[in-house]
């Protein structure tokens, strides 16, 4: 059951931040490339299964219970703390980008390369 | 396990860090850097003696003494010498040009740290065995090419930067999505470890089709930072927005780590797996995964030549196109990795499509390096590329002129320089193969060698010939920086006229790629890859 609502939750995600990629503002396009990735991260969590108990030696580890898999969650916390960055980065450039050009809609941001 | 693997990268983390520490000396602070891109380049040269001591070594270090497949795995093999031979080399001659023309409050903020940090995100590329290891690599070589492309801060580089950033962001999405997906489905992410289950899959209960998916959403992610179409939109921007040392950099090596993911993924690692015969996929059942993985870097390079070349010979300005020439240039690349697909390695074919890609990115590595330095050179002094305001830099400078010359010349592959045995390589390849893609490589090839001509011409005709106009007078580029240009142009001769020794090592690269079995013996014990020795050869 957990699966089934994880799965329609990570699609509803992609969805979505694909959806707000493809609109004019470039805020709302950060915002897609962020949701992306933090779907990204979801999905990497599920990949290592979500049934099994926490993975700690005295938690149930090493006995017959199925423990779930700590090495995704490892790669997970590697890759929010990269996602961070490079978040902070966007939204900066996207302050940037108003102040230069005082406006953030795409096709307006097209038209100012043609004239120059 | 030897440590001599880590040198090269130690060396230039040394100096990223050296040069964040020094911000307040602005002097030692350039020492610092220019001594770590000496450093780097003595580093590599330890490091490829190693490899070579034996003939064909296989060093290998593990990461805090975990072993392979646990921990992550750095490994130096004679493929990843050569490419880190190559950022060497590119890497110290682009940083002399930025010690020289980076203004200096730009060098004293953070451009000799930022640009040491890429260095370590490409060397660390191209050592690891480890894929999850593969994306942080990548992601510490684009936080620092993302600030580098805006460096100059004015309103074009923030357009093209935030093009770039977001493209790249979702590429790193995309590419996390396919390792996490690729360890569901394998249970590892070591490269030599993923090699050894997928050669066997029914052993280690995996099933080869959701694989196949999840190695064609990553290739769609090393295309991007390769520059193929049609995923080649962020190239003309970020190579026009970045200061030239830097441009020199991502076309000359930083595209190189996407050839490097492609060619030791998709033609070592991958390659041992094949499609199920169960499955809808009835035309490509019981086939290994090179026929799909060579169809679609097939097309990809189809439409690079053309697109890139058709684009280059319309720009009316001289980065906007090398950057175009760029996209096509790296479709050269990658054509004969799709006529070697159309073979299982091991067979001739297989090998001669290889070693034909490794030569053409070293070619293309060097003849990039050298016209995006001349160009900014020549934007430092005279203020614009446009050609309407260029003409008789040949007159001006002719150094420059004579290294923009050999530059050009090698892309169209005139001998004896180092690019005529780049486009012989390519075309044999095509005409060897005798078969239906060996033919369309061919033909491409040719309409792609006539576009070269067509806009190399029309640069030369445009800007450096003809008598110089007021503006190009200005143009005084300082000695050394002309030296160091000069020297990478005469680089590109020497190479070509003593072809024999880049061929041998190129030659050994690609026998490194070939023997798979060897690698995951190399990294998972000797008793490991009997499976893989059995399969397919």
């Amino acid at each position: 059951m957990t699966e089934v609502v994880l799965a329609i939750v990570l699609g509803a995600l992609y969805a979505l931040g694909t959806f707000l990629v493809l609109r004019r503002d470039v805020v709302r396009v950060v915002w897609g490339v962020t949701i992306i990735s933090q779907a990204t991260n979801v999905y990497l969590v599920t990949m290592g299964g979500i049934h099994g108990s926490i993975p700690i030696v005295s938690h149930g580890g090493g006995g017959h219970h199925a423990v779930t898999d700590p090495l995704v969650q490892a790669l997970v916390l590697t890759a929010i703390v990269i996602g961070f960055g490079t978040t902070a980065l966007a939204l900066v450039l996207t302050y940037r980008l108003y102040q230069e050009h005082g406006t953030l809609d795409l096709q307006e941001l097209a038209t100012t390369e043609d004239s120059q | 396990m030897s440590a001599i693997v880590a040198a090269p990268l130690l060396v230039a983390l040394a100096g990223a860090i050296g040069c964040l520490l020094l911000r307040s000396r602005p002097r030692l602070l350039r020492g610092v850097s220019l001594l770590a891109g000496v450093g780097y380049l003595l580093a590599t040269v330890a490091l490829a003696r190693a490899v070579y001591a034996d003939g064909d070594a296989i060093l290998v270090y593990y990461l805090s003494g975990w072993q392979a497949p646990y921990g992550i795995t750095l490994v130096a093999d004679r493929l990843s010498v050569i490419f880190i031979g190559l950022t060497a080399i590119v890497s110290l001659a682009a940083l002399w040009v930025s010690i020289k023309t980076i203004d200096a409050s730009g060098q004293r903020i953070s451009y000799h740290a930022l640009y040491q940090f890429m260095v370590v995100g490409i060397t660390g590329s191209f050592l690891t065995a480890d894929i999850f290891n593969l994306f942080v690599w990548f992601e510490v070589m684009l936080m620092a090419s993302y600030v580098l492309v805006v460096f100059h801060s004015g309103p074009e580089q923030t357009r093209a930067g935030m093009q770039y950033v977001v493209l790249n962001l979702l590429g790193s999405a995309v590419m996390l999505l396919a390792i996490g997906g690729l360890y569901a489905t394998t249970g590892t992410l070591n490269m030599a470890d993923i090699a050894r289950r997928l050669a066997e899959p029914a052993a280690y209960g995996i099933a080869p089709g959701p694989v196949l998916g999840l190695t064609g959403l990553l290739l769609c992610v090393f295309a991007l930072k390769a520059g193929l179409v049609p995923f080649q939109f962020w190239v003309p921007g970020a190579y026009q927005a970045a200061p030239p040392p830097v441009t020199a950099m991502l076309a000359g090596v930083v595209k190189k780590v996407g050839i490097y993911a492609i060619i030791r993924l998709y033609f070592s690692v991958f390659a041992v797996a094949s499609i199920p015969d169960a499955g809808g996929l009835a035309v490509v059942a019981g086939k290994p995964f090179l026929v799909v993985f060579g169809g679609v870097i097939l097309v990809m390079a189809l439409l690079s030549i053309l697109l890139g070349g058709i684009g280059a010979a319309g720009r009316n300005n001289l980065d906007a196109l090398l950057a175009y020439s760029s996209i096509s240039q790296v479709g050269f690349i990658v054509l004969p990795l799709a006529v070697a697909a159309t073979t299982l390695p091991g067979d001739s074919l297989f090998r001669a499509g290889v070693l034909a890609t490794i030569v053409y990115a070293i070619i293309h590595g060097f003849a990039k390096g050298v016209l995006f330095l001349v160009s900014g050179a020549i934007e430092d002094h005279v203020g614009t590329l446009e050609f309407s305001q260029l003409g008789g830099i040949s007159e001006q400078a002719p150094v420059l002129s004579g290294a923009f010359f050999v530059g050009g010349l090698t892309l169209i592959g005139i001998p004896p320089l180092f690019g005529f045995f780049g486009k012989l390589l390519v075309f044999k390849v095509g005409v060897d193969a005798q078969n239906t893609i060996g033919w369309i490589a061919v033909g491409a090839t040719l309409i792609g060698a006539i576009l070269t001509i067509t806009y190399v011409t029309r640069a030369w005709e445009r800007a450096f010939w003809g008598p110089p106009n007021e503006f190009v007078e200005e143009l005084t580029a300082s000695p050394s920086v002309v030296a160091v240009i000069a020297g990478l142009a005469i680089i590109i001769i020497a190479l070509g006229i003593g072809f024999q020794p880049v061929y041998e090592l190129a030659n050994g690269a690609t026998s490194a790629v070939i023997d798979t079995d060897a690698y995951v013996r190399a990294v998972l014990g000797p008793e490991s890859a009997h499976a893989i020795g059995g399969g397919l050869r």
